[in-house]
C-alpha cells in the first residue's frame, strides 16, 4: 500500500459485550455483568456477554433459526455496516464488493457440537445434514455474502488474535489489485462453553479477566470510490503490517512491525495520539506488548485504549474490535483531524501486527 | 486491471504429502500413471459407516522431513503444511538462510483446520466433560497454527495466513501469493493447503448424500460422489527475475487468478457465477479462453458438480472445451488441499509436458454433452502452454488459478 493511494474505512457495525453500534463502545457500561450467556456450562470466570442481542430485529425472522451465534454476530455486525454508510450500495456496487471475515476456527461451537453427534448417535452418521455447512469455517463469510448479495472475493482468515488485521491486509490488496472495488471486512468470536472452559484451562487469561466475544465488520474502499459515492472517511487506513516477527521474541518483533508500519504511512511517530492494546486480558503478552509499544515509539506510551480489558478476551475478534474501539473514541474526544492512531496486536503464535489510521479531515 | 508495477512470478519448489506418496515428484509419476491412493479408513473407527474408504496419507513420518517443528507439539494439519512447505523449499534448490532473511511468508489453505485435534477434545467432552479437556490440546486448536507451523518451520517472518475458504482455499493463496511476490510485498512466498481425514466431514458428506462407496469417478456415468481425503501441499513462488539470476529450475509461471461468491446458495454451485469466474481469471491474467490448453477441473465426482462445471466452462469456451480432467479420481478430495494439489499437477504438466489423467472411467457421461475429454485413464503426452486450475467451494467461494510455461 502506498501513501498516495490511501484506503479509507466509510462504514462501521459493531457487535460487542457493551451493545450494538459505536455508541454503546464510549456509553457508560452497565448492562453487560446482567447479560445471559448464551445455552451450555460454562467454567466459573467472568464472561463478556453481548446483551439484548435481538437478531431479528436487524435480519427478519425469515432464515435465522439455523446459523449459530458465530454467523449472527458477523450478520448484524455487517448489517450495521453496510445501514450506516452514507450512500447506499447498488446491486451493480454489490457484485464490486468482498468478503473478508476474520474467524479462529469458525464457530468451534458448530463444528464441536457436529463431531459430538458422530460420537452419540447409535450410528456414527446420523448427524443432521444442515448443521454441516455451519461446521465449515467458510459458512460465516459465505452467509454474508448470500444475505446481502455480495458476489465479489468470499475470503475467511484464521490468523488468530491478529486475524482482523490479516483480513485487513487481505482485503487491501485485493481492492489495491483490482478484484473487488470495496470489501465488507472484520472479525468475529462467539461465547461458548467449548472455548471458555479452554482459556479458563489454559491458564493464559490475566486475573480476573473476562472471556469475550463479538463482532465487527468495516466497509473498506479506496479514497477515490468513496469521494466519487458520497461517502464520508471514517479513518483513513495508512497501513496494515504483519508477520510472524514475535515468534522468537515478541517485544523486538512487534516493535519491528510497528517501525515498519510508521515508515510506510509516511506519518511521524510524535503524530500518533492513540495506541489501541491487544492483550490486556493475557497473562505474559500484554506486558510484552505494552513493551513492544514503547520500544517503537521512543519509550513513550501516548494515550491506550485497552479493548480487551473492557470487553473481555476475544480471540480471533481483538482485532477489530480494536479498530471499532478506534473510530468510537474519535467520535467523542476532541482529537484533530490528523490525529493517528495505532491498532497494535499480539498473537501467541509469534504474529504480530499494527494498523496505522489517520482521522480524516471534517 | 492491477494499477501497481508488477513483475513476472514463477514457482520453483514443490512439495507434496499424499496418499500417493512424499514429495512432488512421486505424487506426478503416480498421477500422471493413474494410480489409486484410495484405501479403507485407518484414521478412526470407521465400522459405524456404510462408506469406509478415504484417500488418507499413510507411514508418512513428519520427523523424517521437518527440521525445526518438535512433532509432539502441532496438529496433524500443521504438520502436513509444514512438511509439505519444507519439502518445496528442499526442491527449489535455495539456501534457506536467504528466504529467512527476506521478506517471505506463507498462505496456507484449509476447509477443516486441525480437525483431528477438534475431535480428540470433542471424545474428551463427550467421555469427561468439558472441564477435563486438556488445555495443552485445545492451544493446538485454532486453524491460524497451520500457517504459523509453516513460517515457523522454515524460520520466516512475513505474513503468515491460513486461509480458511473450505474447497477452493489453496487457489485463494496462490492468487494472495502471487499478488505479494508480483507487487514487491514480498520476496518470497509458500503457497499450499493442508487438511486431515477426520469423522465429522465423512459423517457431514454422507449425509449430504455427496459420499462414494470406495471409487471417485468423476466424469462418468456411474460417478457416486466424493471420497473425504487428506494431505499437504506447497509451492515455493519468487520472481522470475532471481529464478533465472541463480540458475533455478522453473516449473510454471503464475499468470494470474479470479475469486468470486455464487453469493445464492451455501451448498449448491452455480455454474453462470463460475463461468464469471473463469472470465475473471482470464482478464487477470492477459490471456484468452482458446489459449488454454488443459483444465485442471474441481472435479469432485458428484453428478451435482460436474453438470455445474461442465456448463460453466461451456458458457466460456463454447463447444471446443479444453482437455478437462480430475485428479481427485485417484486422491480423493482433499479439501483445502485440493486445489493446491491442482495447481502442483498443472506445474508438473507444463514442466514435464502431459495431461493429468482422469481415473476410474469407464464411460464418460453423455448427458454432460459433446466433445467432453476428461483425459481417462492414465496421462496423455502433450506440450500444454498455458493451463487452468479450478477450485470451487460451499458457500460459492470461487478461486481459480492460471499457470503457463516460461516463454
Amino acid at each position: 500500500m502506498t501513501t498516495s493511494a490511501p484506503l479509507v474505512i466509510t462504514g462501521c457495525g459493531v457487535v460487542s459485550p457493551s451493545g450494538i453500534g459505536l455508541e454503546a463502545l464510549t456509553a457508560p457500561r452497565n448492562g453487560a455483568a446482567q447479560a445471559e450467556p448464551p445455552e451450555g456450562e460454562f467454567p466459573p470466570i467472568p464472561l463478556a456477554v453481548i446483551p439484548d442481542l435481538r437478531v431479528e430485529d436487524y435480519l427478519g425472522k425469515k432464515g435465522i433459526r439455523t446459523l449459530d451465534r458465530t454467523t449472527r454476530l458477523a450478520l448484524v455486525a455487517s448489517n450495521r455496516a453496510l445501514a450506516t454508510l452514507d450512500t447506499a450500495l447498488s446491486d451493480e456496487d454489490r457484485a464490486r464488493t468482498g468478503v473478508v471475515i476474520g474467524t479462529s476456527t469458525g464457530s468451534i461451537r458448530s463444528s464441536s457440537e457436529f463431531s459430538r453427534e458422530t460420537l452419540v448417535r447409535e450410528k456414527p452418521y446420523l448427524v443432521q445434514a444442515t448443521l454441516f455447512p455451519p461446521s465449515v469455517m467458510n459458512f460465516c463469510a459465505s452467509q454474508i455474502a448470500i444475505w446481502n448479495s455480495l458476489r465479489g472475493v468470499n475470503a475467511t482468515i484464521a490468523d488468530g488474535r491478529v486475524s482482523g488485521l490479516g483480513a485487513v491486509s487481505y482485503a487491501r490488496n485485493a481492492i489495491i489489485q483490482g478484484h473487488i472495488e470495496r470489501a465488507l471486512v472484520g472479525a468475529v468470536e462467539e461465547l461458548c462453553p467449548q472455548s471458555a472452559w479452554a482459556w479458563h484451562l489454559s491458564g493464559a487469561l490475566a486475573p480476573d479477566a473476562a472471556v469475550g466475544e463479538g463482532a465487527a465488520v468495516f466497509v473498506m474502499e479506496t479514497a477515490e470510490g468513496a469521494a466519487a459515492a458520497g461517502r464520508a472517511p471514517l479513518a483513513e487506513v495508512l497501513a496494515c503490517e504483519v508477520g510472524t516477527l514475535g515468534m522468537s521474541d515478541v517485544r523486538r518483533g512487534l516493535a519491528t512491525c510497528i517501525g515498519r508500519a510508521m515508515q510506510r504511512s509516511g506519518v511521524p511517530g510524535a503524530a500518533v495520539t492513540t495506541v489501541s492494546l491487544s492483550a490486556s486480558a493475557l497473562r505474559g503478552l500484554g506486558a510484552a506488548e505494552e513493551a513492544g509499544v514503547r520500544s517503537a515509539l521512543g519509550g513513550s506510551l501516548p494515550a491506550q485504549l485497552r479493548t480487551a480489558g473492557l470487553l473481555g478476551e476475544s480471540f480471533s475478534a481483538t482485532a477489530a474490535l480494536q479498530l471499532a474501539d478506534v473510530l468510537a473514541a474519535w467520535r467523542t474526544d476532541p482529537v484533530a483531524a490528523g490525529a493517528v492512531a495505532l491498532v497494535v496486536v499480539t498473537g501467541d503464535d509469534g504474529n504480530v501486527g499494527c494498523l496505522v489510521l489517520r482521522r480524516p479531515p471534517g | 486491471m492491477p494499477e501497481t508495477a508488477s513483475r513476472r512470478v514463477v514457482v520453483t519448489g514443490l512439495g507434496a504429502v499424499s496418499s500417493l506418496g512424499t514429495g512432488a515428484r512421486a505424487f506426478a509419476d503416480a498421477i500422471r500413471a493413474g494410480r489409486n491412493g484410495v484405501s479403507p479408513i485407518r484414521s478412526f473407527d470407521a465400522s459405524g459407516f456404510p462408506h469406509t474408504y478415504a484417500g488418507e496419507v499413510h507411514d508418512f513420518d513428519p520427523r523424517q522431513v521437518l527440521r525445526r517443528l518438535r512433532v509432539e507439539e502441532w496438529g496433524s494439519s500443521s504438520l502436513l503444511a509444514a512438511s509439505a512447505a519444507r519439502l518445496a523449499l528442499t526442491d527449489a534448490e535455495i539456501d534457506p538462510a536467504q528466504v529467512s532473511a527476506a521478506r517471505a511468508g506463507s498462505a496456507i489453505g484449509t476447509t477443516f483446520g486441525e480437525s483431528v485435534v477438534i475431535e480428540k477434545l470433542v471424545s474428551q467432552w463427550v467421555n469427561e466433560g468439558l472441564k477435563d479437556i486438556d488445555p495443552v490440546l485445545a492451544r493446538r486448536a485454532p486453524a491460524n497454527r497451520i500457517a504459523a507451523a509453516v513460517n515457523a518451520e522454515l524460520a520466516l517472518t512475513g505474513e503468515a495466513h491460513t486461509i480458511a475458504t473450505a474447497c477452493s482455499a489453496s487457489n485463494y493463496t496462490l492468487g494472495y501469493a502471487y499478488d505479494l511476490v508480483r507487487t514487491g510485498e514480498a520476496d518470497f512466498m509458500i503457497s499450499g493447503g493442508a487438511d486431515s481425514v477426520n469423522r465429522w466431514e465423512h459423517a457431514g458428506f454422507y449425509r449430504l448424500g455427496a459420499l462414494a462407496e470406495s471409487v471417485c469417478r468423476p466424469f462418468d456415468t456411474h460417478r457416486s460422489g466424493i471420497l473425504t481425503a487428506e494431505g499437504g501441499v506447497a509451492l515455493f513462488l519468487e520472481p522470475l527475475e532471481g529464478a533465472l539470476a541463480r540458475g533455478a529450475r522453473i516449473y510454471a509461471e503464475v499468470l494470474g487468478y479470479g475469486v468470486n461468491c455464487d453469493a445464492k446458495h451455501p451448498v449448491a454451485p452455480d455454474p453462470t457465477s463460475i463461468a464469471e469466474c473463469i472470465r475473471a481469471a482470464h482478464r487477470n491474467a492477459g490471456v484468452r479462453a482458446d489459449e488454454i490448453d488443459y483444465i485442471c477441473a474441481h472435479g469432485t465426482g458428484t453428478p451435482t458438480n460436474d453438470a455445474t462445471e461442465v456448463k460453466a466452462v461451456r458458457e466460456v469456451f463454447g463447444d471446443r472445451l479444453p482437455p478437462i480432467s480430475s485428479i481427485k479420481s485417484m486422491i480423493g478430495h482433499t479439501m483445502g488441499a485440493a486445489s493446491g494439489f491442482g495447481a502442483l499437477i498443472c506445474c508438473m504438466a507444463l514442466h514435464d509436458g502431459f495431461l493429468p489423467p482422469t481415473a476410474n472411467v469407464t464411460e464418460i457421461d453423455p448427458a454432460l454433452g459433446p466433445g467432453v475429454d476428461c483425459v481417462p485413464g492414465t496421462g496423455r503426452p502433450a506440450s500444454p502452454r498455458i493451463v487452468q486450475n479450478h477450485g470451487f467451494a460451499f458457500g460459492g467461494n470461487n478461486a481459480i488459478t492460471i499457470l503457463g510455461r516460461v516463454a
